[in-house]
């Protein structure tokens, strides 16, 4: 069994090899105070963004670079990737195929009842929570840092 | 006894729901666990580029869902 996570498949040479990716980036940054700078960054970008009003085109734009930012690191640098799995057992995927389509059962058929607030869906329970700054900012950073975990994968 | 309002059935759903999902998770981060963790299954998700696009873009989507509107 491969543990480098190339499923055994032996690359054919001079192909780069996609997994791990060419690791263009290290999984951390070089320098402490390189990391400090980087997440001092992104608290503060999270933190004009999560004041930005909605539906406005600064909260669009706000959501937008990260996208377009992630986008172009995971088309071009790619950071050093972490295997996948070469399978997933189907008994245990499948308590998480379940939780899954419950989760999305339950919500199809809030929004379809579309009868606030007694059919809440999930947006209409998490909106409320997002009203502090505070909240939403962290929520942005989460969503960030999520992004870049993905990336990673 | 009173009826139990459909505000509280619905949230007590999608309450229980979320648990089962955190619970899932640190049932799949003990030694020799047989489930996946959400990072290995969307990673094998993602082994594919159209896996890897449409992942990405549900992750966007999020985001803009949340945050923009």
């Amino acid at each position: 069994m491969a543990t480098d996570g190339t499923d055994g498949r032996r690359r054919r040479p001079g192909r780069p090899s996609r997994w791990p990716g060419q690791a263009a980036w290290p999984r951390r940054p070089a320098h402490p105070l390189l990391a400090a700078a980087i997440a001092a960054g992104l608290a503060v970008y999270a933190w004009v963004d999560g004041a930005a009003v909605p539906f406005s085109r600064g909260a669009f734009v706000g959501v937008l670079i990260p996208g377009a930012v992630l986008a172009a690191i995971a088309l071009g640098r790619t950071p050093e990737r972490i295997p996948p799995p070469r399978e997933l057992d189907i008994t245990g995927m499948s308590y998480w195929v379940i939780v899954l389509a419950a989760f999305f059962e339950w919500e199809a058929s809030a929004w379809r009842d579309s009868s606030w607030p007694w059919h809440p869906s999930f947006t209409n329970l998490i909106d409320p929570l997002m009203g502090p700054h505070l909240v939403k900012s962290a929520a942005i950073l989460v969503w960030i840092l999520a992004g870049w975990a993905l990336v990673r994968r | 006894m009173p009826p139990i309002p459909t505000r509280a059935v619905t949230i007590a759903g999608f309450t229980i729901l979320v648990a089962a999902m955190i619970v899932l998770e640190i049932l799949a981060r003990r030694p020799g666990s047989r489930i996946p963790t959400v990072g290995q299954w969307l990673g094998y998700l993602m082994r594919p580029k159209i896996g890897r696009f449409l992942v990405l873009l549900g992750w966007w989507w999020l985001g803009w869902h949340y945050f923009a509107r």
